[in-house]
């Protein structure tokens, strides 16, 4: 499945994109992407702490704009947004 | 009633008559108009601007439900309410937000405007990037958004 990670905040810095395409293997969870989010960093920012840490308490959402738990089931390929901490205001 | 909208600086400017003229009636006897402004320092930085980011739709979605729950939590059924929040980059003294209510009597429209403020700070998906006269910018903490 192709997941297209959609960056806000201090994740922007991840990607010179606004969005990271991931794929994975047979059916996921957002406790899964969390992981391989964090392995994109271990690989492309030799494990920088700040930013796995931002991603550690960031939240998802879904393509129809629910915030969802780490349960939540990744079945079909679909854009998901990483939301980091915010302070808006 | 409710107006929300996110202000993308880049095709257009936030503008203070707007919410002024939205929430303008004979019905309401007390209004306020809060603005939020960039701030010149923070944290023993000097701060030169800021770059604010939002999930729009996200955004929106947060400004209905706070609305909503006005109803609930504050007991204020009859109230005018304008939130526009902008996307880019913002210099110093200038406008991130603007809150503007109206309601029948002054003490519903101070709870309104604070009850609206507050939550946005707390639930809105919107961050800032601040930018430094000595060096380069950064996102700020923030906190983390709750799940269900």
């Amino acid at each position: 499945m192709k997941i297209k990670l959609e960056l806000f905040g201090a994740t922007r810095d991840l990607n010179n994109k606004d969005f990271i395409e991931f794929n994975i293997e047979g059916k996921s969870s957002i406790k899964e992407l969390r992981k391989q989010i964090i392995n994109y960093v271990d690989d492309k920012f030799k494990g920088n702490e700040n930013f796995k840490k931002i991603i550690e308490t960031s939240a998802f959402c879904t393509e129809d704009n629910n915030i969802v738990s780490d349960n939540y089931k990744i079945i079909k390929d679909q854009k998901i947004g990483i939301i980091p901490p915010i302070g808006g205001g | 009633m409710l107006h929300a909208k996110i202000v993308d600086l880049t095709k257009e400017k936030i503008k203070p008559e707007n919410a002024e003229e939205f929430i303008a009636s004979s019905k309401f006897g007390a209004s306020i108009v809060f603005y939020g402004t960039v701030r010149e320092d923070n944290e023993n930085k000097k701060v030169t601007g800021i770059t604010y980011d939002s999930h729009d739709d996200l955004v929106i979605k947060s400004f209905k439900e706070i609305y909503e729950e006005a109803d609930k939590k504050l007991h204020i059924k009859n109230k005018s309410v304008f939130i526009e929040h902008v996307k880019g980059y913002v210099g110093l003294g200038e406008i991130s937000i603007i809150i503007a209510v109206a309601c029948a009597h002054r003490a519903e429209a101070y709870d309104l405007s604070r009850y609206i403020i507050e939550e946005v700070k707390k639930r809105s998906p919107i961050w800032k990037k601040e930018h430094y006269k000595d060096k380069e910018g950064e996102w700020l903490k923030g906190n983390p958004i709750q799940t269900n």
